[in-house]
This record gives structure tokens, sequence and C-alpha cells, in this order.
């Protein structure tokens, strides 16, 4: 019998699992779209798995992180649940132990995490706007007609990259139709949104920051070659992507997952598991506080958003 | 007798418990609006227009509760502590926008030390409308001072102790309008508590001596409040293990004060820019994150 972890990352736009063995060797993965129902996501995330699992695992820690880390740490009973800065060091660490800087963007955060000696000493993460990420991007290529997939390929193919505004969202957008209406090719409009992804990171999120080497980029956004090329081009250094770069979240969670065990052996048969959520306005006093109730099986397992604590 | 109103925002944070006292000892009534909650935030929002800063807008709802509730409503104006220490145009402004936006009195005083207009001609003057002696009212303005004064400094010691804790030590840098509204700061401090950080609250400290300190983050800098709020990173410097910037969406000040302590200062620090998105879910991911990392827990 092998004891193995699972760690689930469960991010705006994708979900990830993954499953480590005791010495934190990859065993299988997952990769698949949330499409904004991060329990859905997470029954066929759980459903792929369980097909590649060899027999003689057995899973003795499940861990959660992501936006949707609190939901599915409940749906899982998860034995730890984290946020998704803690686990990306923590995954990234585990390989790359020199690592100085970690650079990340993924469908709605984009991050930048400063480690020294092993240590996290400084992070910064994108105010709530999620200006310059991965969901930006994929909303464009729809509206170029591309697939996000082939989008970073595509930016390699110019040699002139347009200039498209990178602060806010919205103006890199109507930069953007203004362009392709007066004409530039394609790969050009494209590359030089690749470039704004990357001026608007590093002005909004890794602004007085001491970027050092070695640097690793991660999240959805690195699996994108234009955005790796001009990261390279303005800092000047080079820039590594690990080929589970996207799933890094997902180790570090599922690293923290073994480090906090507690000897419970879970199991993966989730179809038998019914799980609700109900949303109501709470009308007690005049904070009217958004409250949402989660039931596992029909038995009211949290409920959150009350301001008083009554619920 | 005539009653006043007090919204329960931007000012109320700094002068509440002086007018309290002042209305107290005259024996005027008075009604304070109730803790920021979400109706008082759409009434807020309907008043409001797209320029105006989170705490105006909810200082706005608070006005408009208390409309059909009082006969005056107290709005002062303030311009500015002397050279160099001005404040945002909403301390200006505010007093034109009530008596434009409602339809209410409005009992209002300017401060503007520059022109030798003191709190304590400003009390004088709204006492007078309210028909109180002059005399009266100089002993109900130096007793209220003395209140304020004791209370303030027992709230600046019990702060400054907490540097000594050996607990985390986070430095909150942020304007007491938006630290203590209940829908603005109140479930970050919750929080932060909960997770036995201490916080140690730029507002509750010597304003004179951090308003000169922060001449060494920078010596170009004429907004009063800001001033006051980057001078205890140079007061609390080498006793706290980070710093979290709170402010409301779209803080004109801020968004140059703040910006320019956060590329100076050697510490780690998390900015938090909130509007009135009901979702605590992004400022808890940041918070937790801070925390585990100022804690060094995941390291273990």
């Amino acid at each position: 019998m092998r004891n193995c972890y699972l760690g689930v990352d469960i991010g705006s736009i994708s979900t990830k699992g993954v499953i480590i063995d005791e010495e934190n060797n990859i065993i299988t993965s997952c990769y698949i779209w949330t499409e904004g129902n991060p329990v859905k996501a997470v029954r066929n995330l759980i459903r792929n798995i369980k097909e590649e699992i060899p027999e003689d695992c057995v899973i003795k820690g499940i861990g959660t992180t992501g936006s949707a880390r609190k939901l599915i740490g409940l749906m899982l009973k998860a034995n730890i649940v984290k946020n998704e800065i803690t686990a990306h060091a923590v995954g990234t660490l585990t390989f790359y132990p020199n690592v100085r800087t970690i650079l990340e963007i993924g469908g709605q955060d984009s991050k930048i995490i400063l480690i020294r000696n092993g240590i996290i000493t400084n992070y910064a993460m994108n105010t709530l706007c999620a200006a310059g990420t991965g969901s930006f991007l994929s909303s464009q290529a729809k509206r170029l007609g591309l697939d996000v997939n082939e989008f970073g390929k595509y930016a390699l193919k110019s040699k002139n990259p347009v200039k498209i505004a990178a602060r806010c969202t919205v103006f890199a957008e109507s930069d953007l139709v203004h362009k392709a209406q007066v004409g530039y090719p394609k790969e050009d409009i494209v590359a030089g949104l690749c470039k704004s992804i990357v001026l608007n990171y590093l002005n909004n999120v890794g602004k007085g920051k001491k970027i050092e080497a070695p640097i690793i980029f991660q999240g959805g956004v690195s699996k994108n070659e234009g955005v790796v090329k001009y990261f390279k081009e303005v800092l000047n250094e080079d820039i590594i992507v690990d080929k589970n770069s996207h799933l890094m979240g997902a180790i570090g969670i599922a690293v923290l997952a073994r480090k906090n065990k507690v000897g419970k052996t879970y199991s993966l048969e989730l179809s038998n598991v019914k799980f609700d959520t109900k949303a109501m306005e709470c009308t007690r006093c005049s904070n009217n506080c958004e409250l949402l109730k989660i039931y596992r099986n029909n038995e009211l397992v949290d409920s959150w958003g009350s301001k008083c604590g009554k619920y | 007798m005539d009653k006043v109103g007090i919204p329960r925002g931007i000012f109320y944070y700094y002068y509440g418990d002086i007018w309290k006292s002042f209305f107290d000892y005259l024996k005027i009534p008075y009604i304070i609006s109730p803790s920021t909650n979400k109706e008082i935030m759409l009434l807020g929002t309907k008043y409001s227009n797209d320029e105006m800063c989170l705490a105006l807008k909810t200082y706005l709802g608070h006005v408009s509760y208390l409309e059909d509730k009082c006969d005056y409503i107290l709005v002062p104006r303030i311009d500015n502590f002397g050279l160099d220490n001005q404040t945002c145009t909403n301390f200006l402004s505010a007093y034109d926008i009530v008596q434009n936006t409602f339809n209410i009195k409005t009992l209002n005083y300017n401060i503007d030390l520059e022109k030798h207009e003191t709190l304590k001609r400003g009390l004088i003057k709204i006492g007078k409308i309210l028909n109180k002696k002059h005399s009266e009212l100089v002993k109900a303005y130096k007793y209220a001072m003395k209140k304020y004064k004791e209370k303030r400094e027992s709230e600046i010691m019990l702060n400054f102790n907490k540097l000594n804790s050996s607990k985390v030590k986070i430095l909150l840098i942020s304007h007491p309008y938006n630290t203590y509204d209940d829908l603005i700061g109140k479930d970050i401090i919750k929080y932060l508590e909960k997770n036995d950080v201490e916080i140690i609250f730029s507002d509750k400290l010597d304003e004179n001596l951090t308003n000169k300190l922060s001449e060494r983050i920078s010596k170009d800098l004429y907004f009063k409040y800001s001033k006051d709020n980057i001078g205890a990173l140079e007061l609390t410097k080498g006793k706290i293990n980070g710093v979290i910037f709170l402010s409301a969406f779209p803080c004109g000040p801020d968004s140059l004060v703040n910006e320019l302590a956060m590329r100076k200062i050697n510490l780690p620090y998390i900015n938090l820019v909130l509007d009135d998105n009901s979702s605590f879910t992004g400022t808890e991911t940041r918070l937790e994150s801070f925390v585990d990392m100022l804690k060094g827990d995941i390291h273990e």
C-alpha cells in the first residue's frame, strides 16, 4: 500500500487536482475548467482522478486552495484549507529550493512572491480589480476568434507588437478594438496584448519589488509563450516555467496536506454525497447579511456571511 | 428644543466625542445615526455621484437617515490645520454637498487655522445659533476638551504599549472613518484579532509626533491626515512586523501618500482598497496569506 495525498486548487477559471506520494512524486494530475460551478468541476475532477489512480494508493490527506477553497474543503472534508499564496510558495519551494522570485498570473488574481533563503519575505497581490489576468486574456482571445491555448504561439509570429494601454482592462480593450479596426495584423495585436499583460503586472503588482533571479513564472498564464517571451525581454533575466507550472498551487496544498495529516483515510467516492448550497438574505437586523448555507447530505455543515455570528 | 443630528461618518470619528460632551454639558438634545448598515449604504449610493469615495458615500447615507429625525444636521467644513496641513477636498465640500442635496437646515462651522478659525470659535458659533450664552459655551468647550484629551491620552497609551507585545504586530495605516466603520474596517479588524495579531492603529498615536516624523518619508506632503498616518511608520520603526494600508476607493490623498510610503519602507505590506463590494472573500485571502507569512508557520 502506498500513502498518497490529494491537493485541489479551485480557481476562478480552472480547477486543478494532483495526487502525490510521500516523496512528493506526482502520481496523477488533472486540469479542467471551473465554468462558474466549483462543486460540479470538483465532482468531474475527482471522477477523472479516480480512474487514473493506481489501485494500491490510499489517500491519507486532502488539501484545498484557491478562491473556492472553503466550500470545496467542506465538500471533501479536507484536513487543510489554505490560501493560494501559501500553497504556491510551498509547491514551488518543494521543487526549486533556491528560487528567489515567483511570478504568478492566474484567472483572476496575480501575485508576486519574494523568497530569500527559502522563506517568504514579501509578496504582493493585485487589488480586487482583475486587470491583466487570465480572464482578460481569454475574453480577448474570444473576441479575436482565437482559442486561448494557441494565443501564445500566435503572438510569437509577430515582429512588431502594437502598443496597448496596460493600466486598465477597459482601456486596453478599447485600444485593442481601435487597433483592429484601423487594420493592424492580428498577430501584432495578440503580441501587443501579451506585452501589455507583462507591463501591467510589473506596474501594478511588481512595483517597488526587487525581482531577483532565479525567477519562476507560474499560474495558467505561464502556459502562454507570448507572455513568457515578453517577461524575459522586459526583465532581461531568464524565466523558468516548470512543466507543471499550472499545478503548483495544487502540489503545494498536497504537500501541506501531507505535513498536516491526521492519520485518517479518505475515500474519493463522491457520487453518493449530496452537496447543496442555499443563499438567503437575513432580515433579523438592518445589516441584511447575505447568508450562504452549506448542506452535505442534507445536513447543515456550515453557514457563512453573518456579521453577528448568530448563524 | 431643537434637536441636532450627528451623522456617524467622516467627521464623527475625529470630533464625535467632543461634540457629545459639548452638547451634554449644554443639555442640547442630539441624535447620532446608527453604525453603517446596508440600508444606510444604499441610501448613500442613491445620493452620491460616481466620483465620491466610499466614506463620503456612506456619510451621505447617514445624513439621509437623519433627515427627518432632527432639526439641524451638524456638518463642519475643515480646510486646514495651518501651513502644509490641509485636508482632503471632501472635508471642505461635505457641507455644500449636504446643503444642496438634502432639504434640512445645517449647523456649520469652519476650521481654517490659516485664517484663525479654530474649533473653539466654531463650537461657540453653533452654540449661539442654538440660543446659548457665550459664557456657558466657553465652559462647555473647556469641559468637552478636557474629557476628550483624557480619553485620547489613554487610547494613545494603550495603543503605543501594544508595541511591546510578543505577538505578531501589524501597523494598520488607515483613516479612522474607514477603520471603525462597520461596513469598511470592522471585518478586517475582527479577522486579525481572531488570528492573534496585535494591531497598532495609525490614528491612535500622538499626531504631534507623527505629523513631524512624516518628513522623514517626504518633506513635500501637505495632507494633514495622511502625514499623521505615515508618520506612524517612523514612530513604530523596528517594532512592527508588517503594515496594512487600508483605504476607501477612490481616495485622492491615499493614492498619492500611501503609494509613496510603500515604495520607501522596507517591510512586508499589503494594500487593501475597498469599495462597497459585499464579499469578504478576496480580502480574506489577502489577510490570511499576509498573516501566514508574518507568522512563518508554513515553513515548519
